[in-house]
């Protein structure tokens, strides 16, 4: 499936693949922070839990990045999802400083 | 890509496994070969004599000797690794870290003499296991190169299993007799579905076993980014003692290792030796891991310089640190005995048929029309393709070969091997790129297989007279010669596949859609 | 020994299970399988395989039997699938043979 070879084609093929790698991979690392931050569970189990998670949780950005019907959307979607989980985050680590013990 | 779910994912497939292909097959063919790894190395250390047994009073013998040594050798180091010697493999391999940047130091004891061992020089099977995630590359950009492509090839597996979604009914298929993209849409689908539990095992508990190197964030939150804290804290490695910045003299190891081994039932594998100069230097003596999945070494950690037992770790793992450690024992497999170790070969041996079918079957899907020239993306493909497919395991074989044909006492020697690892491999790649693609496939894995007889021969020339195992040393000889047969096999197809092609992809057109194909 | 169990019972699973399929029957008893035969087929295919697990956990315990099931498991599919691209018709003795097979191995890992 040969992707329209035209320019705005190619470009929103590469619209994607920078979403899926940038939005995947932070999407993953502030959920790894903030699950490590607030899993009810001692500290060293709850980063071990978030760290081996994460690369399932980049996998699955990585999908809805490429499935979305349009850029636009995917952009949508994965930018709202970051700003929730970065805002989740700064909530957390705001009350201290970030690697305070929970 | 307004086509659909399914389209966007086929269309993810094919490029995402395109892009890593050639990377994702050198990681698997060399990562296939560490299943084998203590195996090629003694293969490749002939003169090696193996003892019946070694008793704790040799170990403790051994780890004085070590640390004599290192007295003598390293003694600005801040990191002393010892690995003492085993009734498979008696010998004193040491290592020693100075400052970060520079490489470590690395010699090879004899334990009963404490010279330098009297064995060639080679890399041995280690040279395939670091390969497979380092590519030979510096460590950290090796690293993320491996890192990025298990990323893409989950990816990649994932966007796979979406779009084939006849996997039930396409599974037992391998037709042969069909055109030749079918054939390879089935072996691509086999090789893949079948193994498909272990490809996704490999490939996820590969990155985990780096997952804190490519997602070090839960660890910044949690901890400042202190990963030393935070694995002694998880109970894989023991606490940190921190340099007093006094000097101190080391106390002697050997009671250390015998009072180590009277507390674990475990084999002692090594012994690490931290800021052996200071007043607060840590002995912590590594054992193998217990029977069972997980990759777990009991430790024991001594104060250095009074050698008292600080701290004990032996099992007791919680949950999620048992799921790590079972994960990465997962990825190692040194629980496989003889019977599992051939099976997960196999698998290693599905996920190079995998990636390789995949890779082929991008070109066989746009081979260019009769008469009509190749454009430059398919030369260039098709290009790596050969230059991986056929000259990685050309320069497999040319790596054993100089193992047995370089002079023993060549300076130099280890790496002169991994030389003519990388020039065949080269070599193989660009001359593969030049003839027509059949004939490139053809002459590039019968030469692979001519390669291959040729380390058997040069085997039974140069080191016969001092196997000290012949039988072992000719079944690895068998092994090579199956490898070989194997590729001889694949030149023999792709000749003869040629004729009757076209004719019985016409008489074929019943078969239906391709599922997986890019179109 | 008891991967050799696992991996004949998959056998005999993975075998009832493509000639559930009417193209693999029709390679093997040149006509499609009726609608109740490829029914049983298919039910006794999946109790087989269900069995190889049950027998891996039984004889090699909780942690080491799922893994030795899932090697024996494609090992097993890989012979099949091997002989039903060469020699289809050579499904009919093979399927037994695994049946022997595995009650050896399961007789000589429980002496």
């Amino acid at each position: 499936m040969a992707l329209s070879p035209t320019l705005p084609g190619r470009a929103a093929v590469a619209g994607r693949v920078v979403l899926a790698a940038g939005g995947g991979y932070g999407i993953a690392a502030l959920s790894t922070a903030l699950l490590s931050l607030t899993l009810p569970m001692p500290r060293a189990e709850a980063v071990t839990t978030a760290t081996l998670a994460s690369f399932a949780i980049m996998i699955a950005i990585v999908v809805v990045a490429f499935a979305a019907r349009s850029l636009a959307r995917a952009a949508l979607v994965i930018g709202g999802l970051a700003v929730v989980l970065g805002l989740a985050l700064w909530l957390v680590a705001g009350a201290g400083p970030i690697g305070a013990a929970p | 890509m307004k086509k659909g779910f399914r389209q966007s994912m086929a269309w993810l497939h094919t490029w995402s496994g395109l892009v890593v292909g050639w990377v994702l097959f050198a990681v698997f063919v060399t990562g296939t070969a560490s299943y084998y790894r203590a195996e090629i190395s003694r293969w490749m250390q002939p003169e090696l004599r193996r003892e019946a047994t070694v008793t704790p009073d040799a170990l403790a013998q051994a780890a004085d000797l070590a640390v004599a040594h290192l007295q003598a050798n390293a003694a600005g180091a801040r990191m002393w690794f010892v690995t003492l010697p085993t009734a498979e493999r008696p010998l004193v391999e040491l290592f020693w870290r100075t400052r970060p940047g520079t490489p470590p130091g690395h010699v090879l004891l004899d334990p009963r003499t404490g010279g330098p061992a009297e064995l060639r020089a080679t890399k041995g099977g280690d040279f395939f296991y670091r390969f497979h995630f380092e590519l030979h590359l510096p460590p950290l950009w090796g690293r993320w190169i491996v890192g990025i492509c298990a990323m893409i090839m989950l990816v990649a597996l994932v966007s796979g299993v979406i779009t084939h979604r006849r996997i039930f009914s396409d599974f037992f298929t391998l037709r042969r007799d069909k055109a030749a993209q079918r054939g390879w849409l089935d072996a691509h689908n086999v090789s893949g579905v079948l193994a498909l539990p272990f490809h996704l095992m490999i490939t996820y508990t590969g990155v985990v076993t780096l997952a804190l190197m490519y997602m070090p964030w839960g660890v910044t939150a949690a901890y400042h980014g202190d990963q030393q804290a935070y694995f002694a804290e998880t109970g894989q490695i023991t606490q940190g003692r921190p340099p007093a910045g006094q000097p101190g003299t080391l106390a002697p190891v050997g009671p250390m290792v015998r009072e180590a081994m009277a507390r674990i039932p475990e084999p002692l594998e090594r012994l690490t030796i931290i800021n052996p100069r200071d007043a607060n230097a840590t002995v912590v003596a590594v054992f193998e891991e217990p029977h069972g999945l997980s990759h777990e070494h009991p430790q024991v950690a001594f104060a250095g310089t009074s050698g008292t037992v600080v701290e004990v770790l032996s099992g007791g793992l919680r949950p999620a640190a048992k799921t790590f450690t079972t994960m990465v024992g997962l990825h190692e497999a040194h629980f496989a005995g003889p019977a599992l170790r051939v099976l997960f070969f196999l698998c290693g041996l599905m996920g190079c048929a995998m990636v390789g079918s995949g890779l082929v079957l991008w070109c066989v899907a746009r081979l260019p029309k009769a008469g009509a020239p190749a454009g430059l993306g398919w030369r260039l493909v098709h290009g790596l393709n050969v230059g991986a497919i056929a000259g990685l395991p050309a320069g497999i074989a040319a790596y054993l070969l100089a193992n047995r044909l370089l002079p023993l006492d060549l300076a130099g020697r280890a790496e002169r091997e991994v030389w003519v690892f990388f020039g065949t491999w080269i070599v193989v790649a660009v001359a593969g790129s030049l003839p027509a693609p059949r004939r490139a496939w053809r002459g590039a894995t019968a030469l692979v297989a001519a390669l291959f007889v040729a380390v058997v021969v040069a085997d039974l020339a140069t080191a016969q007279a001092t196997w000290d195992d012949p039988a072992w040393f000719l079944g690895f000889d068998a092994a090579l010669l199956a490898l070989a047969a194997g590729f001889a096999v694949i030149s023999h197809k792709v000749d003869r596949f040629a004729a009757p092609r076209r004719a019985r992809a016409a008489a074929g057109g019943q078969a239906g859609e391709p599922q997986m194909g890019p179109a | 020994m008891t991967l050799l169990v696992s991996a004949g019972l998959s056998f005999l699973g993975l075998s009832a299970l493509c000639l559930s399929l009417s193209r693999h029957h029709q390679a093997v008893w040149s006509a499609p399988p009726d609608r109740r035969r490829a029914l049983a087929l298919r039910a006794a295919g999946w109790v087989l395989v269900a069995l190889s697990l049950a027998a891996a956990i039984g004889l090699d315990g909780g942690t080491f039997g799922p893994v030795h099931w899932l090697g024996s498991l494609i090992a097993a599919g890989l012979c099949l699938i091997v002989a039903l691209s060469y020699r289809p018709r050579a499904v009919v003795w093979m399927a037994p043979a695994a049946a022997v097979l595995a009650a050896v191995a399961a007789l000589g890992s429980m002496a």
